[in-house]
Protein backbone atom coordinates (compact mmCIF):
# COMPACT_ATOMS: atom_id res chain seq x y z
CA UNK A 1 0.00 0.00 0.00
CA UNK A 2 1.45 3.42 -1.29
CA UNK A 3 2.25 5.33 2.24
CA UNK A 4 0.04 8.81 2.88
CA UNK A 5 2.47 11.25 1.14
CA UNK A 6 2.49 15.31 1.26
CA UNK A 7 4.62 17.17 -1.10
CA UNK A 8 5.10 20.80 -1.41
CA UNK A 9 7.68 22.87 -4.15
CA UNK A 10 9.13 25.70 -1.82
CA UNK A 11 11.71 28.14 -2.32
CA UNK A 12 14.79 28.23 -0.84
CA UNK A 13 15.02 31.61 0.32
CA UNK A 14 15.20 31.49 3.90
CA UNK A 15 12.40 33.42 4.29
CA UNK A 16 9.93 30.77 3.45
CA UNK A 17 10.97 28.27 5.41
CA UNK A 18 7.95 28.78 7.91
CA UNK A 19 6.06 27.20 5.65
CA UNK A 20 7.55 23.74 5.64
CA UNK A 21 7.95 24.14 9.01
CA UNK A 22 4.39 24.38 9.95
CA UNK A 23 3.34 21.70 7.31
CA UNK A 24 6.05 19.39 9.01
CA UNK A 25 4.30 20.15 12.24
CA UNK A 26 1.27 19.05 11.06
CA UNK A 27 2.41 15.84 9.93
CA UNK A 28 4.25 15.73 13.48
CA UNK A 29 0.76 15.80 14.78
CA UNK A 30 -0.49 13.62 12.91
CA UNK A 31 2.34 10.83 13.92
CA UNK A 32 2.53 11.57 17.27
CA UNK A 33 6.49 12.91 17.42
CA UNK A 34 7.23 14.15 20.38
CA UNK A 35 8.15 18.08 20.15
CA UNK A 36 11.93 17.13 20.27
CA UNK A 37 11.61 14.66 17.48
CA UNK A 38 9.65 17.59 15.27
CA UNK A 39 12.24 19.74 16.13
CA UNK A 40 15.11 17.44 14.92
CA UNK A 41 13.59 17.09 11.61
CA UNK A 42 12.71 20.68 11.04
CA UNK A 43 16.41 21.22 11.60
CA UNK A 44 17.83 18.87 9.19
CA UNK A 45 15.88 20.00 6.37
CA UNK A 46 16.90 23.32 7.42
CA UNK A 47 20.26 23.09 7.78
CA UNK A 48 19.94 20.78 3.80
CA UNK A 49 18.31 23.77 2.49
CA UNK A 50 20.99 25.64 3.38
CA UNK A 51 23.33 23.89 1.12
CA UNK A 52 21.32 23.73 -1.72
CA UNK A 53 23.47 26.16 -2.80
CA UNK A 54 22.30 28.68 -5.51
CA UNK A 55 18.95 27.10 -6.71
CA UNK A 56 15.68 28.77 -6.36
CA UNK A 57 13.04 26.26 -5.46
CA UNK A 58 13.18 22.39 -4.18
CA UNK A 59 11.06 19.98 -3.50
CA UNK A 60 9.97 18.15 0.15
CA UNK A 61 8.16 15.19 0.47
CA UNK A 62 6.77 13.71 3.78
CA UNK A 63 6.08 9.98 3.55
CA UNK A 64 3.96 8.36 6.61
CA UNK A 65 5.66 4.96 6.83
CA UNK A 66 4.43 2.10 9.87
CA UNK A 67 7.83 2.99 11.58
CA UNK A 68 7.95 6.21 11.24
CA UNK A 69 8.18 9.36 8.86
CA UNK A 70 10.51 9.87 5.31
CA UNK A 71 11.43 13.09 4.00
CA UNK A 72 12.43 13.02 0.40
CA UNK A 73 14.22 16.71 -0.28
CA UNK A 74 15.67 17.17 -4.31
CA UNK A 75 16.78 17.28 -6.70
CA UNK A 76 19.23 19.06 -5.64
CA UNK A 77 22.08 20.40 -8.09
CA UNK A 78 25.04 20.83 -4.90
CA UNK A 79 27.00 17.83 -5.28
CA UNK A 80 29.21 19.06 -2.44
CA UNK A 81 26.00 17.96 -0.19
CA UNK A 82 26.64 14.35 -1.51
CA UNK A 83 30.35 14.56 -0.99
CA UNK A 84 29.67 15.76 2.74
CA UNK A 85 26.98 12.80 3.37
CA UNK A 86 28.88 9.95 1.81
CA UNK A 87 32.45 10.98 2.66
CA UNK A 88 34.26 9.84 5.38
CA UNK A 89 33.58 9.86 9.06
CA UNK A 90 34.00 13.54 10.85
CA UNK A 91 36.74 13.89 13.31
CA UNK A 92 36.34 14.06 16.69
CA UNK A 93 35.12 17.81 17.57
CA UNK A 94 34.73 18.04 13.98
CA UNK A 95 31.14 19.49 12.81
CA UNK A 96 29.61 18.75 9.75
CA UNK A 97 26.65 18.36 7.94
CA UNK A 98 27.00 14.79 7.90
CA UNK A 99 27.33 15.04 12.02
CA UNK A 100 24.16 16.87 12.41
CA UNK A 101 22.29 14.96 10.31
CA UNK A 102 23.81 12.05 12.07
CA UNK A 103 22.59 13.15 15.47
CA UNK A 104 19.01 14.54 14.63
CA UNK A 105 17.72 11.65 12.63
CA UNK A 106 17.45 7.63 12.77
CA UNK A 107 19.33 7.47 9.16
CA UNK A 108 19.41 9.32 5.92
CA UNK A 109 20.83 8.12 2.28
CA UNK A 110 21.54 9.91 -1.00
CA UNK A 111 19.80 8.83 -4.40
CA UNK A 112 21.32 9.94 -7.59
CA UNK A 113 18.46 10.93 -9.81
CA UNK A 114 18.04 12.52 -13.05
CA UNK A 115 21.11 14.12 -14.88
CA UNK A 116 22.52 13.19 -12.03
CA UNK A 117 21.05 15.27 -9.56
CA UNK A 118 20.51 13.89 -6.20
CA UNK A 119 17.71 13.27 -3.44
CA UNK A 120 18.57 13.37 0.22
CA UNK A 121 16.17 10.96 2.53
CA UNK A 122 15.91 10.99 6.19
CA UNK A 123 14.12 8.81 7.98
CA UNK A 124 13.31 9.26 11.93
CA UNK A 125 10.79 6.55 13.46
CA UNK A 126 8.21 7.20 15.70
CA UNK A 127 9.06 5.87 18.98
CA UNK A 128 6.12 3.80 21.11
CA UNK A 129 4.53 5.55 23.87
CA UNK B 1 25.91 24.04 80.74
CA UNK B 2 28.16 24.66 77.17
CA UNK B 3 28.65 28.16 76.27
CA UNK B 4 26.61 29.04 73.34
CA UNK B 5 28.20 29.30 70.10
CA UNK B 6 28.97 32.39 68.94
CA UNK B 7 26.90 32.91 65.84
CA UNK B 8 29.30 33.80 62.62
CA UNK B 9 27.50 36.44 61.25
CA UNK B 10 27.13 36.14 57.37
CA UNK B 11 29.67 38.05 54.88
CA UNK B 12 28.99 41.18 53.88
CA UNK B 13 29.01 42.06 50.13
CA UNK B 14 32.03 44.05 50.16
CA UNK B 15 33.80 41.72 51.81
CA UNK B 16 32.86 39.14 49.47
CA UNK B 17 33.48 41.68 46.30
CA UNK B 18 36.91 41.95 47.88
CA UNK B 19 37.52 38.18 48.11
CA UNK B 20 36.63 38.44 44.53
CA UNK B 21 38.59 41.12 43.30
CA UNK B 22 41.67 41.76 45.20
CA UNK B 23 42.24 37.64 45.84
CA UNK B 24 40.48 36.16 42.60
CA UNK B 25 38.13 34.25 44.54
CA UNK B 26 35.27 32.72 42.43
CA UNK B 27 33.36 31.35 45.39
CA UNK B 28 33.10 34.75 46.51
CA UNK B 29 31.88 35.90 43.21
CA UNK B 30 29.18 32.97 43.02
CA UNK B 31 28.00 33.49 46.43
CA UNK B 32 27.16 37.15 45.64
CA UNK B 33 25.50 35.99 42.36
CA UNK B 34 23.22 33.37 44.33
CA UNK B 35 22.55 36.09 47.05
CA UNK B 36 21.33 39.17 44.96
CA UNK B 37 19.16 36.11 42.23
CA UNK B 38 16.30 37.39 44.11
CA UNK B 39 16.88 40.96 42.81
CA UNK B 40 17.43 39.59 39.37
CA UNK B 41 13.85 37.48 39.52
CA UNK B 42 12.63 40.44 40.96
CA UNK B 43 13.45 43.05 38.53
CA UNK B 44 12.87 40.43 35.76
CA UNK B 45 9.13 39.83 36.92
CA UNK B 46 8.26 43.47 35.69
CA UNK B 47 9.31 42.99 32.23
CA UNK B 48 6.65 39.51 32.38
CA UNK B 49 3.99 39.13 29.91
CA UNK B 50 6.13 40.62 26.53
CA UNK B 51 6.17 37.91 24.41
CA UNK B 52 9.00 36.44 26.15
CA UNK B 53 9.50 33.59 29.18
CA UNK B 54 10.08 34.87 32.22
CA UNK B 55 13.35 32.29 32.65
CA UNK B 56 14.30 33.75 29.61
CA UNK B 57 14.33 37.75 30.97
CA UNK B 58 16.06 36.28 34.56
CA UNK B 59 18.80 34.85 32.75
CA UNK B 60 19.43 38.05 31.05
CA UNK B 61 18.92 39.94 34.01
CA UNK B 62 21.48 38.06 35.45
CA UNK B 63 23.74 38.28 32.89
CA UNK B 64 23.77 42.15 33.98
CA UNK B 65 24.30 40.82 37.69
CA UNK B 66 27.72 39.22 36.64
CA UNK B 67 28.75 42.44 34.79
CA UNK B 68 27.89 44.58 37.79
CA UNK B 69 29.71 42.10 40.04
CA UNK B 70 32.83 42.10 37.92
CA UNK B 71 33.09 46.42 37.24
CA UNK B 72 31.94 47.17 40.88
CA UNK B 73 34.86 49.86 42.08
CA UNK B 74 35.49 49.01 45.44
CA UNK B 75 36.78 52.79 46.10
CA UNK B 76 32.67 53.84 45.37
CA UNK B 77 30.39 53.62 48.38
CA UNK B 78 27.65 52.47 46.90
CA UNK B 79 25.84 49.02 48.00
CA UNK B 80 26.03 46.04 45.75
CA UNK B 81 22.20 46.27 44.87
CA UNK B 82 22.29 49.58 44.21
CA UNK B 83 24.87 49.71 41.60
CA UNK B 84 23.53 46.44 40.33
CA UNK B 85 19.87 47.67 39.63
CA UNK B 86 20.53 49.61 36.34
CA UNK B 87 22.86 47.00 35.03
CA UNK B 88 19.99 44.15 35.71
CA UNK B 89 17.57 46.73 34.33
CA UNK B 90 19.31 48.24 31.74
CA UNK B 91 20.21 44.89 30.62
CA UNK B 92 16.98 43.13 29.90
CA UNK B 93 15.67 46.58 28.60
CA UNK B 94 18.67 46.53 25.75
CA UNK B 95 17.69 42.71 25.20
CA UNK B 96 14.06 43.96 24.46
CA UNK B 97 14.96 46.65 22.68
CA UNK B 98 17.82 44.75 20.13
CA UNK B 99 16.04 41.30 20.24
CA UNK B 100 12.53 41.80 19.70
CA UNK B 101 10.04 40.18 17.78
CA UNK B 102 11.63 40.61 14.39
CA UNK B 103 8.03 40.58 12.89
CA UNK B 104 4.42 41.80 13.74
CA UNK B 105 3.31 38.34 15.83
CA UNK B 106 -0.38 38.86 17.26
CA UNK B 107 -0.13 39.37 20.72
CA UNK B 108 -2.05 35.92 20.92
CA UNK B 109 0.58 34.37 20.01
CA UNK B 110 3.10 35.92 21.73
CA UNK B 111 1.54 34.61 25.07
CA UNK B 112 0.79 31.54 23.66
CA UNK B 113 4.85 31.35 22.70
CA UNK B 114 5.53 32.58 26.25
CA UNK B 115 3.43 29.87 27.97
CA UNK B 116 5.18 26.87 25.64
CA UNK B 117 8.47 26.57 27.10
CA UNK B 118 7.13 26.06 31.04
CA UNK B 119 4.53 24.00 29.48
CA UNK B 120 7.29 21.40 27.44
CA UNK B 121 9.41 21.37 30.44
CA UNK B 122 6.35 19.97 32.98
CA UNK B 123 4.99 17.64 30.62
CA UNK B 124 8.49 16.25 29.72
CA UNK B 125 8.87 15.95 33.68
CA UNK B 126 5.50 14.67 33.78
CA UNK B 127 5.86 11.74 31.07
CA UNK B 128 9.91 11.47 30.81
CA UNK B 129 9.60 12.28 27.35
CA UNK B 130 9.09 14.71 25.05
CA UNK B 131 5.36 16.06 24.88
CA UNK B 132 3.55 15.48 21.33
CA UNK B 133 1.89 18.89 19.44
CA UNK B 134 -1.52 17.61 20.81
CA UNK B 135 -0.37 16.78 24.58
CA UNK B 136 0.77 20.60 24.65
CA UNK B 137 -1.76 21.46 22.91
CA UNK B 138 -4.50 19.99 25.45
CA UNK B 139 -2.24 21.43 28.35
CA UNK B 140 -2.49 24.68 27.10
CA UNK B 141 -6.47 24.40 26.46
CA UNK B 142 -5.83 25.47 22.86
CA UNK B 143 -5.58 23.80 19.56
CA UNK B 144 -2.31 21.87 18.07
CA UNK B 145 -2.70 24.64 14.44
CA UNK B 146 -2.55 27.53 17.21
CA UNK B 147 0.58 25.82 18.93
CA UNK B 148 2.01 25.14 15.83
CA UNK B 149 1.49 28.58 14.98
CA UNK B 150 2.88 29.94 18.52
CA UNK B 151 6.18 28.19 17.49
CA UNK B 152 6.67 29.50 14.47
CA UNK B 153 5.69 32.95 15.80
CA UNK B 154 9.24 32.11 18.52
CA UNK B 155 11.10 31.66 15.62
CA UNK B 156 10.24 34.93 14.73
CA UNK B 157 11.60 36.21 18.24
CA UNK B 158 15.64 36.53 17.95
CA UNK B 159 17.33 35.94 21.45
CA UNK B 160 20.34 35.79 22.59
CA UNK B 161 22.29 37.58 19.71
CA UNK B 162 25.24 35.40 18.62
CA UNK B 163 27.14 38.44 17.61
CA UNK B 164 27.17 39.47 21.09
CA UNK B 165 30.15 38.74 23.84
CA UNK B 166 30.72 35.34 25.32
CA UNK B 167 28.92 36.88 28.11
CA UNK B 168 25.79 36.69 26.35
CA UNK B 169 25.15 40.10 25.06
CA UNK B 170 25.50 43.75 25.74
CA UNK B 171 26.86 47.19 24.52
CA UNK B 172 29.90 47.07 26.02
CA UNK B 173 31.39 43.57 24.79
CA UNK B 174 34.01 43.91 22.99
CA UNK B 175 34.27 40.30 21.61
CA UNK B 176 32.73 40.07 17.74
CA UNK B 177 32.55 36.48 16.37
CA UNK B 178 32.13 37.85 13.00
CA UNK B 179 35.79 39.57 13.56
CA UNK B 180 37.80 37.04 14.29
CA UNK B 181 36.48 34.91 10.94
CA UNK B 182 39.67 34.98 8.32
CA UNK B 183 38.53 37.03 5.17
CA UNK B 184 41.22 35.77 2.79
CA UNK B 185 39.84 32.23 1.95
CA UNK B 186 40.30 30.96 -1.25
CA UNK B 187 38.43 28.61 -3.58
CA UNK B 188 39.80 25.47 -1.92
CA UNK B 189 39.39 26.56 1.45
CA UNK B 190 36.18 27.17 1.09
CA UNK B 191 35.54 24.28 -0.38
CA UNK B 192 36.86 22.62 2.22
CA UNK B 193 34.37 24.40 4.79
CA UNK B 194 31.71 23.66 2.79
CA UNK B 195 31.96 20.15 4.78
CA UNK B 196 33.36 21.61 7.86
CA UNK B 197 31.56 24.10 10.38
CA UNK B 198 34.59 24.21 12.25
CA UNK B 199 36.14 27.54 11.30
CA UNK B 200 32.59 29.34 11.97
CA UNK B 201 32.98 26.87 15.48
CA UNK B 202 35.91 28.55 17.02
CA UNK B 203 34.68 31.77 16.86
CA UNK B 204 31.13 31.28 18.73
CA UNK B 205 30.93 32.53 21.58
CA UNK B 206 31.62 29.98 24.41
CA UNK B 207 27.95 29.06 25.41
CA UNK B 208 27.24 28.25 22.27
CA UNK B 209 30.05 26.19 21.65
CA UNK B 210 29.26 24.16 24.72
CA UNK B 211 25.62 23.51 23.24
CA UNK B 212 26.42 22.59 20.06
CA UNK B 213 29.02 19.95 20.99
CA UNK B 214 26.71 18.63 23.88
CA UNK B 215 24.01 17.85 20.98
CA UNK B 216 26.38 16.91 18.22
CA UNK B 217 29.52 15.14 19.95
CA UNK B 218 28.21 13.93 23.22
CA UNK B 219 24.35 13.21 21.86
CA UNK B 220 22.70 14.83 24.51
CA UNK B 221 19.16 16.06 23.86
CA UNK B 222 17.76 19.17 24.27
CA UNK B 223 15.89 18.54 27.29
CA UNK B 224 19.62 17.32 29.34
CA UNK B 225 21.38 20.41 27.85
CA UNK B 226 18.71 22.75 29.11
CA UNK B 227 18.90 21.05 32.89
CA UNK B 228 22.62 21.37 32.41
CA UNK B 229 22.91 24.66 31.73
CA UNK B 230 19.59 25.93 33.40
CA UNK B 231 17.99 27.42 30.34
CA UNK B 232 14.57 26.03 28.99
CA UNK B 233 14.68 23.64 25.97
CA UNK B 234 13.20 25.67 23.96
CA UNK B 235 15.70 28.06 24.22
CA UNK B 236 18.37 25.41 23.82
CA UNK B 237 16.50 24.82 20.22
CA UNK B 238 16.90 28.35 19.14
CA UNK B 239 20.40 28.73 20.19
CA UNK B 240 21.47 25.61 18.20
CA UNK B 241 19.53 26.84 15.28
CA UNK B 242 20.77 30.27 15.13
CA UNK B 243 24.33 29.11 16.12
CA UNK B 244 24.27 26.36 12.95
CA UNK B 245 23.12 29.43 10.49
CA UNK B 246 25.11 31.78 11.74
CA UNK B 247 28.17 29.77 11.21
CA UNK B 248 26.61 28.56 7.80
CA UNK B 249 26.62 32.37 6.63
CA UNK B 250 30.29 32.66 7.75
CA UNK B 251 31.41 30.22 4.97
CA UNK B 252 29.54 31.75 2.23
Amino acid sequence: MRPDRIALETPIERGWEPVFRLVLGGVADRLDLGFEDLDDIQLAVERLLAEAGTQESVNLAFEILPEGLRTRIGPLREHAIAEALQGPEPRPGELTLRRILETVVDSFGVEIVDDGQIMVILNKRVRKR
Amino acid sequence: MTPAQPTRSPESDRDLLKRYHIGGDTGAREQLVQRHLPLVRSLARRYAGRGEALEDIEQVGAIGLLKAIDRYDLEREVSLTTYATPNVVGEIKRHFRDKGWAIRVPRGLQELNAKMSGTIERLTIKFERSPTIAEIAAELDTTPEQVLEAMEAGSAYSTVSLSSGPGGGGDDDDFDPMESIGSEDDEYERTEQRASLEPALEALPEREREILRMRFEDGLTQTQIAEKIGISQMHVSRLIRKSLSRMRDQLT
